[in-house]
């Protein structure tokens, strides 16, 4: 199975290979960030609870973006998740860029270079045969759809793919919202996922103050 | 951390976990629980009263668990959480999905 970080990551890549975040950019790279500690964790590099993210082992994982943000944390100052969320999304652009040519790598997507106003170099990852992304999509709805409890993977990708704004992009909005019970109860039962939700939480209603005064 | 099961007269097999639920704990926990469900048992109950931490692998353990005894068609219960453990629980939502009960007599009452 393709691991959390690369399937979110994924879920945003259209077929001509650009990369698209239906709901917002910064709710996805945290949601990316997250995806990199619940990695790490099932990983046994690092591991968390309520106060705090603890390095277990430095061993690299083979994974650039994953070895990039455990490299961070093990050097960075004791803190908690949701303090790690908000700290790493600035990387998380690298993390996501890391994660394409990962996935070009392994061949799941085609790196193609184009010039934009024959100048400027753009970077293009469109999908191969689609069958890996397809795939994530129809493990999600399936399990909305049941009743099963899901896999610690599939709980937290559809917690992450939630707050990240990526149903959106294969479901319509009055499905979300039919399914939004079901979502809300079986996505991201994680402590490092619900970080992500409360750190997103957070900026949504620190841009609120900015714009609207006082909430 | 361990892990002692043994089985009520009702058929429900108990799960008292004692100690810290950490990474390096998660997996014997897991396996332990597999095991249990694995016996086919009509329900699981985890006793936790003397589990004194769970941390995100901890959870991840209770979570497979879980799923296990929901396929395998295992009623599945957790009881007498420490504060610390029910907070973890709460802020995680793995109250939501699973049951937890106050105390053991509580929940082989709710699974019989």
């Amino acid at each position: 199975m393709i691991n959390l970080v690369d399937e979110l990551v994924l879920l945003t890549v259209e077929d001509e290979g650009t990369v698209s975040y239906t709901a917002g950019r910064s709710g996805f790279l945290m949601s990316v960030v997250g995806a990199c500690l619940v990695e790490l964790n099932e990983r046994g590099r690092i591991d968390a609870d309520l106060e705090a993210v603890r390095v277990l082992s430095t061993e690299a994982t083979g994974h650039p973006a994953l070895d990039l943000v455990l490299k961070a944390i093990d050097q960075g100052p004791a803190l908690g998740i949701k303090a790690w969320i908000r700290r790493l999304t600035p990387q998380a652009t690298d993390v996501v860029r890391q994660s394409l040519a990962s996935l070009a790598d392994r061949g799941v997507l085609q790196a193609s270079e184009s010039r934009f106003l024959w100048v400027l170099k753009t970077r293009r990852y469109p999908l191969l045969d689609g069958s890996e992304k397809k795939e994530a999509k129809l493990r999600i709805v399936s399990t909305l759809l049941g009743d099963d409890i899901p896999t610690p993977h599939d709980s937290v990708l559809i917690g992450l793919a939630r707050v990240g704004g990526l149903l959106e992009g294969f479901l319509s909005a009055s499905e979300i919202d039919r399914l939004s019970g079901r979502i809300s109860q079986i996505g991201s039962v994680d402590l490092i996922a619900k970080g992500v939700e409360s750190a997103i939480r957070e900026e949504q209603l620190e841009v609120a103050r900015t714009f609207l005064g006082p909430v | 951390m361990n892990v002692n099961i043994e089985s009520t007269e009702g058929g429900v097999s108990v799960a008292r976990a004692h100690g810290r639920l950490d990474f390096g704990a998660s997996a014997e926990f897991q396996k332990a629980l597999e095991g249990a469900v694995g016996a086919k048992p009509k329900a699981l109950v985890i006793e936790c009263s003397e589990l004194e931490y769970v941390s995100s692998a901890g959870l991840r353990a209770f979570l497979v668990a879980a799923r296990a005894a929901k396929a395998g068609g295992v009623g599945f219960a957790a009881c007498a959480l420490q504060p610390a453990v029910k907070e973890v629980f709460e802020v995680s939502g793995f109250s939501k999905i699973i049951d937890v009960q106050a105390d053991l007599a509580t929940a082989l009452a709710a699974l019989a």
